[in-house]
């Protein structure tokens, strides 16, 4: 891999703290000389909060599918009666 | 439990799953929360986070199942519906585990962002969702993805970070309100 691409492997490893020890040690190493790091670090952990957010997003959007697909769709006739008739329409 | 961890988290899977899960939970939970008061909108909202607060937990095989699904989730919306009705200020510290609280929740910018990243980057989001959030095997998403060897996979992974952390610089710098 390119010498950047392990250089992101290393900063999961780091913020996941699922590292070798050896790996741990020589990013340690790479940050004191290397200050610019630290940066990248920040931004990469802020990346992962980003992709946490995206992926919730579209996890909410297939269950709100799920959730018409089953309040439109005549197959489900039955449950919807049923739910709905806990809020006095049916 | 099992039964999850046995499951083969691919998109039409999870439909599958959420399709189980409604039916088994939701009419549970709806007469809940009619019971309190609420309306449909109550209990499909309630229900949602609930659902994902669920699957959160079993991907990240901290779920451990005591009870069956619909006691699980039925338990999860009832204490949502107390904290967003705030009708019982004594909840346990083991409920405040089940929130999806307004910390993760994304600020305007980021949401800003996200929706860039989902027209803009939208390969790389999938790809980097289903490492990180799904938490799929590099095996399963190379199937998924059509990379032909684990490897590849691996690469496409670090190159798509690369890619969308530069953006997520670029955009949040741009944005002005990204503060560490």
């Amino acid at each position: 891999m390119r010498t950047s691409l392990n250089e992101i492997k290393l900063i999961d490893e780091h913020l996941f703290n699922n590292g070798s020890t050896e790996n741990a040690l020589l990013f340690d190493a790479m940050r004191i000389i290397n200050p610019v790091l630290n940066e990248q670090i920040a931004w990469q952990k802020h990346t992962h909060k980003i992709v946490q957010q995206y992926g919730r997003k579209q996890l909410k959007a297939e269950i709100e599918a799920v959730h018409q697909q089953l309040f439109k769709e005549p197959e489900h006739k039955s449950f919807r009666q049923r739910i709905l008739r806990f809020f006095g329409n049916d | 439990m099992e039964q999850f961890n046995l499951f083969d988290n691919t998109p039409g899977q999870r439909e599958q799953l959420f399709i189980s899960l409604y039916k088994k939970a939701f009419p549970a939970v709806a007469k809940y929360v009619s019971s309190k008061g609420g309306s449909f909108d109550d209990a499909k909202d309630v229900f949602q986070d609930a659902l994902v607060i669920y699957y959160e937990k079993a991907i990240s095989a901290t779920l451990e199942l005591k009870t069956n699904e619909q006691a699980y989730l039925l338990g999860i919306a009832k204490h949502l519906w107390l904290a967003k009705y705030r009708e019982n200020i004594n909840l346990s510290p083991i409920d405040s585990a089940y929130d999806l609280s307004e910390e993760n929740e994304p600020e305007p910018s980021e949401s800003k962002l996200i929706h860039y990243l989902e027209t803009a980057g939208q390969k790389c989001m999938e790809i980097l969702r289903a490492f990180y959030y799904d938490k799929l095997s590099v095996d399963k998403i190379a199937g998924l993805f059509g990379y032909g060897t684990v490897r590849s996979a691996t690469v496409q992974k670090y190159k798509c970070m690369e890619k969308v952390r530069e953006t997520v610089k670029q955009k949040s710098l741009a944005y002005e309100d990204f503060i560490e």
